[in-house]
């Protein structure tokens, strides 16, 4: 077998999305691989009747994930707001490859996504050869999904042009696609939606016209609650891209782990844990996406060039890259933090003078 | 049961489940006799229940008369399961007896606690139950339903009592079976559930009421009942399931104390009904409460209650149209699916309103949650209900004046040169004399909107009735009642600042026959007053009287006497009273003698003022007191020109001259400034005199006196400092210097014809 780097959602709990599908008995919508019972069980994790145990996938509120399901039992289609690396891209992808048992309709929205990209294109070969038919014409992910009757999912939507943007007014109301070319239209099959996602932290971005708006039912991702919370989502989503990538160190130590999510959550929040102390926030994001990518890096440093045991001076690299964004203003911020807070705790000697060796 | 003559329903306050399974239920037993967990005293008011001129939701009142602090309220809503069981029983002539224990032992006994707490020198903080929560919240402490629910909700995987509750109870629409499930599971609690912290006064407490709510059954048993309804709490049933010997319980009643105790009605609002309130037994929406209540089990629930957040919406000015509440009602619908409920319940729509509505976002909830889940109802009493007749005569007032008590918070502009708004403010202000903080008077200053307005927020809170109770030994009208107060305050009164504002407060409030005794009072405290700090502190409230009283129609001329006498005492007074204060008395002095000058300036009078000025000029000599009040005596005379610049000059020579020393003299200079550096900005001779002694300071004196002109130049408003920089730059003569040049005209005309042409100027 080719070794594929990242697998889809459904390759990965292939095993997961099956055992659900056996034991679910309860009513499913048209055209769901299973029920929504079933489908918030691989999203939040639990035990099956035969004792299967199914992961959780999203460690967080379980309404609001309720909440995103209902929204796509509705056919209303569902948008995920919320500030970079709170796992919308990740909700969206698993809650399409449970419902459909498809992840991959994909649409990427960048600002330069064209109307095409959403609709259909055409090989311009067999339409020059043969004229305009249906052979001639290529499908987008969206219209895919249409007749198929799964879920389209569309990344960053508010960095696609507002006028772009608007090409979903029809297909989500209207639940259908004209192809005036051939006089024909793509009407959508039941089991047919969207979900869409979009952060609201970029500048520059194409604010959703409030027609498009009043189609999505919104769902906004938190920044995780408490920093146990948060620790268990970097511990487990480590371990899972360490085994991806064959990384042959051990798991990472939930101390360097709790560190680096108690940095990030209080430059995040501008203050210390306890209240203490206020800081200046950073202009970055500190996502939980991004402390799992300064483990990750840490857990890497560690296997090829260390003892394979993640130390503080492993992730201290990758921490001043995840934190420095702006090279002035967020140098002051960290510097002071170094200063004020890491130096107070004692514990911490050994990161702080990682951190120090860095500057220098 | 079954054998039983008693049907003991347990029910959870103010529970439309609960109430809706209620009426099923008597309906089903047509009881002959009916018993509530209530205050027996509250029996005399049942009539009232089924009157048309009371609107829910009300609240029973039991106070007692000689110490209405000692109050409980029994709130009702529509929903509240006794209320309807009353309604059931007295439209059919049921006889219905209340079966709590009295409130009068309760009364008694809250008081024999009180005072036996007091003597105690270290009270038990888990303990410590304050008598103003006793009064505003009827004894079904949050501890005996809470906690179960919380307990029981848990175990049922709810995140809490409340929504578990809901879902289970309320929000079903209900059988018969409801009242044995709430029976075995409340015996279960009360058996199992972890021990709660509780005082054993409380415990000893539930034991006495438990004992009384038994001997009530008992007596109705008596009587001769066959089919006894008992409505109680839910956490009661199982105390009352089996009836002990009758011994038992009346040993436990016997020689309870008493004290004397009335009710009534009292109107009360959803507000108060709400957890939010501080009351106990509390429910967290109350309107939601309603809706269930109204909307019965129809598939309308849903798609009414989302309507009515809809025009919230709109009313706050957010987008909300029918489509969005369409989606609404289908999100919610299949949230509750997915949850397994029959019907989407508070939790399913106000999320399914998050989500369709405000794209995700908490705030526009927050924005209407008052309104849509507390509700803003008050209720109303009929007329002829007792009342005290203080109580009657404020409803009076307040139906002529068009002035209706509401629960929300609302702003009230009185223009006081119309009439019916003038008698308003003399309502309002008659009512904070009488301490029933019905409005609160914005303090506008000496706004641009002038004296003739008045800005008031007003909001009406059922407890005000309590105080409209107390206030009712004052008198029986509010006019009445008021002036009583305003009298006796006088007489006990020790200071004069506090005399002088009641005497505003009376005028305001338009208390003529308190004005004479109250204005007495306060000759008679200035003849005596020492304090020369309290007579000037008296005077400015005065003032403001004698100059804005024709506004309001009063009569002004005794409160003119009273300061023809004031300022001259203060006058002669001040030079004594300014010599010798430390830096912190100066300080006060100093505002003192602010106030008073504007004070006498606003009034206006000559005489007054000559006197003043005059006291002024002894305080200003230097060496007899502070540098600071010396420095603002120069200054006050100098503004009101009485001195001239050349004078204040001289003044200002000495204060600042070498031979002083530095503290005092920046003290002087502090003081002189009077918080504003634009005399010095705008008087070149005053600013020179200044420089100079700056200059001339060694440096040792220098650095003594830099942090004390720091600190009085920090006062300044920056603008005003920036000037300063820039006038202490700038050299004394400023000689505008001429330019001397030899022009080469014919060189100068040359690019004259270039510049018309760019500047399309033909010839």
């Amino acid at each position: 077998m080719i070794p594929i780097l990242r697998q889809h959602a459904e390759q990965q709990f292939t095993e997961e999305l099956d055992a659900l599908q056996k034991t679910d008995t309860r009513q499913r919508p048209t055209n769901w691989a299973m029920s929504p019972w079933a489908v918030a069980t691989y999203l939040l994790g639990g035990k099956l009747e035969n004792g299967f145990e199914v992961s959780p996938k999203y460690i967080g509120s379980r309404r609001i994930i309720e909440i995103a399901i209902a929204t796509l039992t509705t056919d209303r289609a569902l948008l995920l707001f919320g500030v970079p690396g709170t796992a919308k891209s990740w909700v969206s992808e698993h809650l399409a490859a449970a419902i459909s048992g498809d992840s991959t309709m994909l649409i990427q929205g960048t600002a330069g996504t064209s109307e095409e990209q959403l609709r259909y294109g055409w090989n311009y070969a067999e339409l020059l050869s043969k004229g305009p038919s249906r052979n001639a014409l290529v499908s987008s992910p969206l219209m895919r999904a249409m007749e198929q009757g799964k879920t389209a999912r569309v990344e960053e939507l508010t960095r696609i042009p507002a006028d772009v943007q608007d090409t979903l007014i029809t297909i989500l109301s209207e639940k259908s696609l004209p192809i005036p070319e051939l006089g024909l239209e793509a009407q959508a099959v039941r089991g047919f939606n969207v979900i869409a996602t979009a952060n609201n932290r970029d500048k520059g971005i194409n604010e959703l016209s409030s027609a498009l708006k009043r189609r999505f039912n919104t769902v906004i991702l938190p920044v995780p609650s408490s920093e146990a919370e948060e620790v268990s989502i970097v511990s487990k989503r480590v371990a899972e891209m360490g085994r991806a990538l064959e990384l042959p160190s051990e798991p990472p130590a939930l101390k360097e782990v709790r560190r680096v999510v108690q940095i990030f959550r209080e430059l995040r929040n501008g203050q210390t844990e306890d209240g203490k102390t206020k800081l200046k926030p950073s202009s970055g994001t500190l996502s939980t996406a991004e402390a799992i990518s300064v483990i990750n890096s840490g857990v890497a440093l560690a296997a090829h060039f260390g003892d394979g045991v993640l130390r503080a001076g492993d992730i201290a690299s990758s921490l001043v890259g995840a934190i420095v964004k702006d090279p002035v203003q967020d140098e002051v911020i960290w510097r002071e933090y170094q200063e004020t807070v890491m130096k107070e705790r004692s514990e911490w000697k050994d990161l702080y003078r990682a951190c120090r060796e860095l500057d220098e | 049961m079954a054998d039983s003559c008693f049907h003991l329903f347990g029910i959870r306050h103010h529970g439309p489940g609960c109430a809706r399974s209620l009426v099923q239920a008597l309906d089903a037993l047509q009881p002959d006799c009916l018993l509530v967990e209530g205050p027996p005293e509250g029996e005399v008011m049942l009539p009232f229940v089924l009157d048309a001129g009371l609107t829910l939701p009300v609240a029973l009142l039991i106070y007692n008369p000689d110490d209405s602090q000692q109050a409980a309220f029994y709130p009702f809503a529509e929903f509240s399961p006794e209320w309807q069981a009353l309604g059931y029983a007295l439209a059919r002539n049921t006889p219905t007896r209340f079966m709590d224990l009295p409130m009068s032992c309760q009364f008694a006994l809250d008081k024999a606690h009180d005072v036996e707490r007091a003597s105690c020198p270290f009270p038990n903080g888990l303990e410590a139950r304050s008598t103003s929560a006793d009064a505003n919240v009827c004894t079904e402490g949050a501890d005996l339903y809470a906690d179960p629910l919380h307990w029981l909700g848990q175990a049922a995987g709810y995140d809490d009592g409340e929504s578990w509750w809901n879902h289970l109870v309320e929000e079903r629409n209900d059988s018969l079976e409801l009242f044995a499930a709430i029976a075995e599971a409340m015996t279960t609690v009360r058996s199992e559930a972890p021990a709660r912290r509780r005082s054993d006064y409380e415990q000893q407490r539930e034991i006495l009421r438990e004992a009384h709510m038994r001997k009530t059954m008992r007596q109705a048993q008596k009587d001769g009942f066959e089919r006894i309804a008992v409505v109680c709490g839910a956490w009661h049933v199982p105390a009352l399931e089996k009836l002990p010997s009758a011994k038992a319980d009346n040993d436990l009643l016997k020689a309870l104390p008493k004290t004397k105790v009335a009710a009534t009605w009292a109107p009360w609002s959803y507000h108060n009904l709400s957890n939010a309130s501080g009351y106990g037994a509390g429910i967290a929406a109350p309107a939601w409460y309603e809706h269930l209540w109204r909307s019965g089990g129809t598939r309308q629930r849903a798609v009414g209650w989302l309507a009515r957040a809809a025009r919230l919406f709109r009313a706050e000015d957010l987008d909300c149209s029918s489509a969005h509440i369409i989606e609404a009602v289908r999100l919610a619908d299949a949230l509750a699916a997915l949850r397994g409920h029959h019907q989407p319940g508070l939790d399913e729509l106000c999320e399914a309103l998050r989500t369709v509505v405000c794209m995700g976002d908490d705030a526009p909830m927050q924005l209407i949650h008052r309104q849509l889940v507390v509700g803003d109802r008050l209720g109303g009493i009929p007329e002829q209900a007792p009342a005290v007749p203080l109580q009657r005569d404020l409803e009076q007032q307040q139906k002529s004046l068009k002035l209706k008590p509401e629960a929300t918070r609302k702003a009230l502009d009185l223009d006081l040169r119309q009439a019916n708004d003038l008698a308003r403010s003399h309502l309002l202000h008659r009512l904070s004399l009488l301490d029933i903080g019905w409005g609160d008077l914005n303090k506008t200053g000496k706004s641009a909107k002038g004296t003739f307005h008045e800005l008031w927020t007003l909001q009406w809170q059922p407890e005000l009735v309590l105080a409209v109770i107390t206030a009712s030994r004052w008198g029986n009208t509010v006019e009445g009642a008021a002036t009583a107060k305003a009298v006796d305050r006088a007489q006990a009164a020790q200071s004069l600042p506090e005399l002088s504002e009641l005497v505003n407060q009376t005028l305001l409030a338009d208390l003529q026959a308190a004005i004479g005794p109250v204005t007495q009072a306060l000759e008679n405290l200035a003849a005596v007053a020492s304090d020369v700090a309290q007579l000037l502190a008296a005077i400015p409230p005065l003032t403001h009287i004698v100059r804005y009283g024709n506004v309001r129609n009063t009569d002004v001329a005794m409160v003119n006497a009273v300061l023809e006498g004031l300022i001259p005492r203060a006058a002669i007074g001040l030079s004594g009273a300014c010599s010798s204060l430390d830096d912190d008395a100066a300080q006060a002095m100093r505002e003192h003698i602010a106030a008073t000058h504007k004070a006498v300036r606003l009034l206006a009078h000559e005489e007054l003022s000559g006197e003043w000025h005059e006291a002024l000029q002894r305080v200003a000599h230097l060496g007899s007191s502070h540098g600071l009040i010396c420095g603002l005596a120069a200054r006050l005379l100098f503004d009101d020109q009485v001195e001239n610049a050349d004078q204040t000059a001289i003044r200002m020579s000495q204060a600042l001259s070498v031979g002083n020393d530095p503290g005092p003299a920046a003290a002087w200079l502090e003081g002189f400034l009077n918080r504003s550096g634009m005399v010095l900005l705008h008087d070149d001779p005053l600013w020179t005199m200044v420089d100079e002694w700056l200059a001339g300071l060694v440096e040792e004196h220098f650095l003594r006196v830099v942090p004390l002109l720091r600190r009085t130049f920090a006062t300044f408003n920056a603008h005003e400092r920036r000037q300063m920089g820039e006038r202490a730059q700038r050299p004394m003569q400023t000689v505008s210097r001429q330019i001397d040049a030899d022009w080469d005209a014919a060189r100068a005309e040359q690019p004259i014809p270039l510049l018309r042409l760019l500047l399309g100027l033909s010839r």
